[in-house]
């Protein structure tokens, strides 16, 4: 079974082309959200294995999305265009289990921030 | 100070304190005033004969200083160390109709035989005081300005150039994870990368330009004025008249201005044509932008023109902006060149 994804980032561009590259990766991208909000809602409808969550969000930070995806089943993985040092620390405290610049994305690095 | 009773001498005293711009006030020994010329009138409101008797804290003290002002005046004629004597210090004063001001005052003993006599040197410093807070509002309006602009710029970078960049790199992986088996998806995605790294180019090109343009620094205003009429959707004319650059700082302000303006007008006048005309003088450069748009134009809290008013102050220039409804647009900027 693949590990299935939910992409939430506000840039459609990222979302086209992460999807593109994790699914030559092997995973199966189920939904892909713009927002905060609608990637709390898709959470909750798709049930992914894991979200990978922009930082930068139109309507709130991607840390809060995380925190508030705790203990609904749902694996958080952040990214960002931000340096690692601005954003990794604070990954582990809003619930999320890693962090993968978006410049670093690939399958192998997701399956990383998941082990 | 030593009073002459000469009668020439007593003239010439009487002249210099009627012409004085400051306030000269008098007292003696018990407070009361014993003179008053001609600036105390016109500064407090009050009339020399309506006055001279009467004790100067009914008169020029405002009411949250009295308490103050007869402590220290008592403690003067105790002998005590005076405070504010021969020093130039800052107060308020209050006039006939009630209205406190500031007031830079400056009190001396005068050298005359018997009771004490101090005269008070009193400058009205309300247009210093309103000149000194709207001079750091203005700065902080530019530090705020500075502000803005760089988290403009760091919003700009991150949605525009950067995002293209990142989802190049990505699509460029799946271009050579696909390449061997798939070359035609492969030739797809790098010709996509290819027209991103463009786009991506053109961003950074303009987002430069918006911090400083190189034509500027290397060729000077003209051409960097004819490069930005070139790209102005509405037809503009530009006529510079200035035989040598302007200093660095001057040059860089006239940019913005010119290219706000032309920016503006093409935003929002609705205009025909614009001219842009540039004089240079010994002292000042002229810039005003002309466009014959609908008008109605206001530089708001914020805008980008009212953020050229504190650029081109800080300059100690001016900035005006005329624009009557229907009648047209001219930004006008007037910037001394040191």
């Amino acid at each position: 079974m693949p590990t299935r994804v939910l992409i939430v980032d506000d840039h459609a561009r990222f979302r086209a082309s992460a999807r593109r590259l994790l699914e030559l990766e092997g995973y199966e991208v189920v939904g892909e959200a713009g927002d905060g909000a609608s990637g709390i809602e898709m959470a909750a409808a798709l049930r992914p294995d894991v979200v990978l969550l922009d930082v930068n969000l139109p309507d709130t930070t991607g840390f809060d999305v995380s925190d508030r995806l705790r203990g609904t089943g749902v694996r958080v993985v952040l990214t960002s265009d931000r340096d690692a040092s601005e954003v990794a620390p604070f990954a582990e405290g809003a619930g999320a289990c890693g962090f993968v610049p978006k410049g670093a994305l690939s399958g192998a690095n997701l399956a990383r921030a998941l082990a | 100070m030593t009073i002459d009773d000469r009668p020439a001498s007593e003239a010439l005293h009487r002249a210099v304190l009627d012409s004085a711009l400051d306030c000269i006030v008098t007292i003696n020994a018990e407070g009361c005033i014993v003179e008053w010329n001609p600036a105390a009138e016109r500064t407090f409101g009050w009339r020399k004969e309506e006055v001279v008797g009467r004790r100067m804290s009914d008169v020029i003290v405002p009411p949250h200083l009295l308490d103050q002002h007869r402590t220290g005046f008592a403690r003067y004629l105790d002998g005590g160390e005076p405070r504010i004597l021969d020093r130039r210090v800052e107060v308020e004063a209050v006039r006939r109709d009630g209205r406190v001001f500031p007031v830079e005052l400056t009190i001396t003993r005068i050298d005359v035989a018997g009771p004490v006599m101090l005269t008070g040197h009193i400058r009205d410093i309300t247009d210093r005081k309103l000149a000194e807070e709207e001079l750091r509002r203005s700065r902080a309006r530019l530090v705020e300005a500075g502000d803005a602009a760089r988290r403009r710029l760091e919003r700009d970078l991150h949605d525009g150039a950067q995002q293209r960049l990142i989802a190049l790199g990505l699509d460029l992986q799946v271009a050579r994870s696909t390449l061997s088996r798939d070359p035609a998806a492969a030739a797809d995605l790098l010709e996509t990368a290819i027209a991103d790294l463009g786009a991506a180019t053109d961003e950074l090109r303009e987002l430069a330009r918006g911090i400083h343009p190189a034509i500027l620094t290397e060729r000077g205003l003209g051409p960097a004025l004819g490069a930005l009429a070139r790209r102005s959707p509405i037809p503009v004319k530009v006529e510079l008249i200035a035989e040598e650059r302007p200093p660095a700082a001057v040059e860089a302000t006239a940019y913005f201005v010119v290219s706000e303006a032309l920016a503006n007008a093409a935003r929002y006048s609705q205009a025909d044509s614009v001219e842009v005309a540039v004089l240079r003088s010994d002292e000042v450069l002229v810039v005003a932008v002309t466009d014959d748009g609908v008008g109605g134009a206001a530089p708001g809290q914020g805008s980008g023109l009212a953020g050229l008013i504190d650029r081109v102050a800080a300059l100690d220039g001016t900035l005006v902006v005329t624009s009557p409804s229907g009648g047209g647009t001219r930004v006008e900027a007037v910037i001394p060149c040191g």
